[in-house]
């Protein structure tokens, strides 16, 4: 038998892993990847709120319904001249009396790349099953919810309203490019048409998923030389043991329950 | 049956791990097993605490006297270790069992009016010697809830002592009386903090315990 044995049940499983998770700071990351046909560089960043938590025996811990609050900044080029075709004002002469001939000169459009920069910031519900990881590294014991293999990410009405943000940002970049004007909604059309919901999906995808693939959520951390008394006076030293081993999983007798134990010295 | 019952956190602590705190403490600040007046413990340190002579009249200085208690061994119910059958470990209770000295410094010092042979009335400090003797003693107690620096704690309350093979038996009464209250007063100052005891994994408020039932002491609450 264990010389210690820490035990929680469900309830208090949800309560411990609402503050871990309320503990693991801002995630971030940046990179580039695919918009449809563009290729934006983007600055991801992304925070947990708690979820739901199932122990399943004998060593998964389901986390239903946890959110992942991201704000994500990124930025793409368009080259117009894909999309619109260069035209020119042809040269117009007109025969003025006592001036004589007086033409225009020729204007050709050469339509520019633009850059069109796009923030936005939403939120997903997902649900991932966890291992329990145990370590002892740099004097410490750790003991950790692991995501189990990569958790599929449900984006929902995000993908359209990212969409929009998309055309609302697209706007006044190209109010600024002359003689655009009449093109405009075309444009923006071609643009949205281009990118698309599975565009998004697929921009979205690989940015956020890691942010979740990687959760670690710390269930336990002690020293391994553990201070029981701290010191009280000179007569009075700090008194350790050591922890020799940890271990932690999952029971399910007439209730699930996380289960500790540690062996001392 | 679940660990946790009808609470939401469980904390067990085995007899073996009960003992390898008490030993953790107890070697850091061995001051807890050995006492003695000046005769014997020239000065408080981690190692011993210095207690004052017996005062008596005609004993200049009072008599030198010191205790050392072996690291105590708890047995949680039921019982692991044997008890001399005047003890039985009944559900809920704790045994103890250690060995106590007792010694006293018996050199002739010299009585009231005698001029003294080095102008000296007390023996050098800490260099008192016996005679000592060594017995084995075996105690019931309980647990109790108690509080120190470190929030709930737990302590050992001896309820009853007993020596094996002293005879007569008032010397052996006396000798008990004596041993019950230095056993009381020694296992009354070691508290053993509950946070220590479940290794700080989780936070505990504590609703039921301790609870002492298969090897183990046992407490409940909510995080």
């Amino acid at each position: 038998m264990s010389e210690i044995t820490i035990a929680i049940d469900e309830n208090a499983a949800d309560k411990v892993f609402d503050t871990a998770i309320g503990l693991i700071p801002t995630q971030s990351a940046s990179g580039s990847g695919s918009l449809g046909p563009f290729v934006a560089s983007y600055s991801a960043s992304a925070s947990f709120a708690p979820g739901d938590v199932d122990l399943i025996a004998p060593g998964t811990i389901r986390i239903s319904d946890f959110i992942l609050n991201w704000n994500l900044s990124f930025s793409f080029g368009i080259d117009l001249s894909d999309i619109l075709p260069d035209f020119c004002i042809p040269q117009v002469c007109i025969d003025i009396p006592c001036v004589g001939e007086v033409c225009t000169p020729e204007i050709c459009i050469d339509w520019p790349t633009v850059s069109i920069p796009v923030s936005f910031g939403d939120f997903l519900k997902a649900t991932a099953d966890f291992g329990i990881a145990i370590t002892q590294t740099g004097g410490n014991w750790k003991v950790e919810a692991l995501v189990l293999g990569v958790p599929s990410l449900q984006f929902g009405a995000t993908t359209a309203a990212l969409l929009a943000a998309i055309g609302m940002a697209i706007t006044p970049v190209l109010l600024a490019v002359p003689f655009i004007g009449p093109f405009l909604a075309i444009v923006v059309n071609a643009i949205l048409i281009g990118i698309g919901i599975a565009g998004i999906t697929g921009f979205l995808g690989p940015i956020l998923t890691p942010f979740v693939s990687g959760m670690r959520i710390e269930i336990y951390k002690q020293p391994v030389n553990f201070q029981v008394l701290s010191a009280a006076g000179p007569t009075d030293p700090a008194v350790f043991i050591t922890l020799d081993a940890v271990n932690a999983f999952i029971t399910s007798d007439t209730e699930d329950e996380l289960v500790l134990t540690v062996d001392i010295s | 049956m679940s660990l946790t019952e009808a609470e939401h956190i469980f904390g067990g602590i085995h007899e073996d791990g009960l003992n390898d705190f008490l030993r953790a403490i107890l070697t850091t600040r061995p001051h807890y097993l050995n006492y003695g007046s000046p005769g014997f413990v020239p000065a408080t340190t981690v190692a011993a605490t210095q207690m004052p002579t017996i005062p008596f009249p005609g004993v200049p200085g009072g008599i030198d006297w010191a205790v050392h208690l072996d690291i105590p061994v708890i047995d949680l119910h039921p019982k692991t270790l044997s008890l001399p059958p005047e003890l039985s470990l009944g559900p809920g209770q704790v045994s103890v069992r250690t060995t106590v000295q007792l010694c006293f410094d018996c050199r002739r010092k010299p009585i009231k009016d005698e001029k003294p042979k080095n102008d000296r009335e007390e023996p050098p400090r800490g260099e008192a010697k016996g005679p000592c003797f060594k017995v084995e003693v075996f105690a019931i107690g309980h647990l109790e809830r108690t509080y120190s620096l470190d929030g709930d704690a737990l302590v050992v309350v001896v309820d009853d002592v007993e020596l094996v093979d002293i005879e007569p038996n008032e010397l052996e009464s006396v000798i008990e009386c004596l041993l019950l209250q230095i056993l009381r007063a020694v296992l009354a100052d070691i508290r053993l903090p509950l946070r220590a005891l479940r290794v700080d994994a989780f936070t505990l408020t504590l609703t039921r315990g301790p609870e002492v039932e298969d090897d183990q002491v046992k407490v409940y609450g909510n995080v």
